[in-house]
């Protein structure tokens, strides 16, 4: 039997205004919360499960929260798997907001499936409890068709289970919920370069320094140079050439440095240099910087660093010069210009610093590549103070000690001094709380001095 | 009657033990390429612990804003039974080394001690990721080796027998819940619990004396040898460093020359680096030994010029610790007194 024609049961206006007042009611009552739709970016068949999310935008809306006296579930827990907040809330959001203040984003995005409506598996912020709730079911027809239509619909969440989905919303009081969730590997970083070090001793009747009276031409590489022999070490030297202007073939000797100064010369030695140059050799009696040893090559240098020594020398003493030979970032050799006079103790030697450009500061959630193993992460939590970075969602466990780990976005840029796959229990700065269930690496130090591992760990590698 | 304490911390032993099998199991996320985009280390704990420890080290921060992160590991003690199967004599005792000291000890008890692991995980996936990970190392059993006694240097193998497998997933219903897939998996370690250990009552021996009669008629025959041995040291023991070789020696010679041997009789032992000699006749005034090379079993060798001489003598004998290879000093002597030696008070009778 048909319906009466002479009622309507609810025109479009009438359903417009009944909208228009639940949307009030909303504002008035409500709660600014923030609507986080899921990217469903990777998904497993057979088993049917989204392996990889995304969670990049955030949208504001209000909702209604229904459960007035607090939130229902039951609270925290102690399960065998630690704590668990079984806290639990039920939304309600207006459709007509829905539909006008989200979902022309999401379709225009394209990357979300399903737009028109909220879905199971989204997320909403409640910014009172900062507590990330997950959509679990949407009800749609509650109230029940008033005026033939439905104005709300109710969003019954529980707490976010977290495993190590991306939330990379810009909105910080959402993005922080996760910052110290999930598997996190700790890196110890240090700057990239490393300052080289170098020793040296006291010699007497030494080659102070040798002059170029003739620098020559024509040479095609630089001339082996020969010194006479000392009754006691004999010194040592190498040309530096250049190319002279006006001499169109070869190069000329610029200076000549020396390896190893010697000692008890009884006279000037006679210097040989084959071709066209001549040099001569000053000696002095005094006592002498002597060969340089380098100690530590550092690393990271970009130019050459200069050499000076400092101390040692007392009265009217000429100071020692010597030039750094660089090879590959990090110093090789260091020759003496001027093994200098007057030297009674073993002078320090100051080698310039190395590049630093270990430096700027990581941001979370930002893409981290690491240049050797070419494998990448995203940052978690950076403590510029002990250079402390936590790092999740790598690609492989084999990160490298001494390999540059560079932030895409910050741009900053560390080497990796050590590596712990072991989730942290506690971070650097107070700042950070860390959920301390992990005890991996102490059952580990615990069973060190217990069990006898000579056939080895079979979970230990693979 | 009980009540002597120890506590070898053996069932925690055990536990350290069972736990750090799996503490050290990786899960990998691929995306629809087959690379890998997130790498995860499964956290792995002891499950019961203290209700308020939980609270503060968990939810140091009151407003916790996620549930849960997953997947975990946890696992924890559910049963402790007697196997009598593996049962050995109540009354059987070893000796074992503690340091110097002999400790007695009594075999020890058999118990399994049931374990149960249980996994959580968001995905089915990662939970079969762990499971595939351990399942193949049980056949159904897995031996770790845990020193269960440090004290005495006991080292037990333990098998840990894979008794069943559990997995609960809970996907049906409404859709207000979780779903929530845990793998439960029952373990049986077969460990070993020790009693008190006490100090070897019966000590070392350190004389044997044989006395030997000249009749088998035990009532009217008499004494007539007794055979006595001691524990000779093959090392030195007291560091006497009595003097020095003068002048390399090498494997054969037998007159070696020192810097003074005023302070070695004949007969004496001597040892130079670990070559024992026997010396014969010893001329102070060349300071030249004459001796046997490589005595008591071992090996003639090159000695160094300053190589140290030791004197190896009845301190040396004194000091031989438990555990220690030793030799025997053997002397014999002759009875004309008809008397008998009285074990229980220690004198001839």
């Amino acid at each position: 039997m048909a319906l009466n024609p002479f009622f309507l049961q609810g025109s479009t206006a009438e359903q417009g205004l009944v909208q228009d007042l639940v949307n009030e009611q909303l504002r008035m009552y409500g709660i600014e919360c923030h609507y986080i739709p899921r990217k469903l970016v990777t998904s497993a068949s057979i088993m049917r499960e989204v392996i990889e999310s995304r969670f990049d935008e955030a949208f504001p809306l209000e909702a209604y929260m229904a459960n007035t006296d607090g939130y229902d579930g039951n609270s925290d827990i102690l399960t065998k798997f630690g704590v668990r907040s079984t806290d639990e809330a039920t939304f309600i959001i207006s459709r007509e907001r829905f539909e006008q203040a989200i979902s022309p984003f999401l379709k225009e995005d394209g990357e979300y499936t399903l737009s028109n409506r909220p879905k199971e598996g989204d997320l909403i912020f409640f910014p009172l409890g900062k507590r990330l709730f997950e959509i679990k079911f949407v009800e749609h027809e509650k109230p029940f068709y008033q005026l033939k239509k439905n104005y709300v619909y109710e969003l019954q969440c529980e707490l976010f289970e977290y495993e190590d989905e991306v939330i990379d919303t810009d909105v910080t009081a959402i993005d922080s919920t996760v910052q110290t969730d999930g598997y996190i590997a700790r890196l110890v970083l240090s700057g990239i370069g490393a300052t080289a070090t170098a020793s040296t001793g006291v010699v007497y009747n030494a080659v102070n320094r040798i002059f170029v009276q003739d620098d020559g031409y024509g040479y095609a590489a630089a001339p082996t140079i020969s010194i006479s022999t000392s009754p006691g070490t004999n010194a040592t030297a190498v040309a530096i050439m250049t190319e002279r202007s006006g001499i169109a073939t070869g190069k000329s000797i610029d200076r000549i440095l020396m390896i190893n100064p010697g000692n008890q010369y009884t006279g000037i030695p006679t210097v040989t240099v084959p071709g066209t140059g001549i040099a001569t050799a000053g000696i002095t009696t005094l006592g002498s910087v002597g060969i340089v040893t380098i100690t530590s090559g550092g690393s990271g240098y970009t130019t050459t660093p200069s050499v000076t020594f400092v101390g040692g020398v007392s009265g009217a003493a000429v100071t020692a010069t010597a030039e750094a030979v660089m090879v590959g970032g990090t110093v090789r050799y260091i020759r003496l210009s001027n093994a200098g006079t007057g030297y009674t103790s073993v002078p320090t030697i100051s080698i310039g610093a190395a590049t630093t450009i270990g430096d700027g500061d990581y941001i979370f959630n930002e893409p981290v590549r690491f240049a050797s193993s070419g494998e990448t992460a995203m940052v978690k939590v950076w403590d510029a103070g002990s250079k402390t970075l936590d790092i999740s969602m790598i690609t492989a466990m084999q990160l490298q000690v001494g390999e540059k780990v560079t932030g895409e976005t910050s741009g900053a840029e560390y080497i990796v001094k050590s590596v712990s796959y072991n989730q942290p229990n506690d971070f650097p700065n107070s700042e950070y709380v860390a959920d301390q269930y992990n005890d991996n690496q102490t059952f580990q130090t615990e069973a060190d001095d217990l069990l006898d591992f000579t056939e080895g760990n079979p979970f230990g590698t693979f | 009657m009980l009540g002597t304490y120890f506590y070898h911390e053996i069932l925690r032993k055990t536990v350290i033990g069972f736990g750090t099998l799996f503490n050290n199991i990786n899960i990998r996320h691929k995306n629809d390429s087959g690379n890998a985009f997130s790498v995860l280390k499964v956290p792995l704990a002891y499950g019961p612990m203290q209700k308020f420890l939980a609270r503060i080290q968990q939810q140091a921060d009151l407003d916790r804003q996620t549930a849960i992160t997953v997947p975990r590991i946890s696992f924890e003690m559910t049963s402790l039974t007697y196997d009598s199967t593996r049962k050995t004599g109540i009354t059987q005792t070893f000796t074992a080394k503690n340091n110097t000291k002999a400790r007695k000890v009594y075999m020890p008890v058999p118990y399994n001690v049931g374990f149960e692991l249980s996994i959580m995980s968001k995905l089915s996936d990662d939970g079969l990721q762990i499971v595939e990970q351990i399942l193949p190392y049980f056949q159904p059993s897995f031996n770790i080796t845990i020193n269960l006694i440090d004290s005495i240097g006991e080292k037990k193998d333990v098998p840990i027998v894979l008794e069943g497998i559990d997995l609960s997933d809970d996907y049906q219903g409404g859709f207000e819940s979780r779903r929530i897939i845990i793998h439960t998996l029952r373990f049986t370690a077969k460990t070993h619990l020790f009693g008190a250990i006490a100090e070897s009552s019966e000590g070392l021996i350190k004389k044997v004396d044989v006395d030997m009669y000249a009749d088998t008629d035990r009532k009217r025959a008499k004494r007539v040898q007794r055979y006595s041995a001691t524990p000779k040291a093959l090392k030195d023991y007291d560091s006497d460093n009595t003097t020095v070789v003068d002048g390399a020696i090498s494997k054969a010679v037998t007159k070696i020359k020192l810097s003074a041997t005023t302070d070695i009789s004949t007969g004496e032992r001597i040892i130079i680096d670990s070559e024992i000699m026997k010396v014969r006749t010893n001329d102070t005034a060349t300071a030249t030994l004459t001796v046997f090379r490589g005595y008591d079993s071992t090996a003639a060798a090159v000695h160094e010029h300053n190589a140290t001489v030791n004197i190896l003598g009845a301190d040396d004998d004194a000091e031989i610790e438990f555990g220690d290879d030793f030799g025997f000093n053997e002397s014999t002597s002759f009875f004309t007194d008809g008397k008998v030696y009285s074990p229980s008070q220690g004198i001839d009778v």
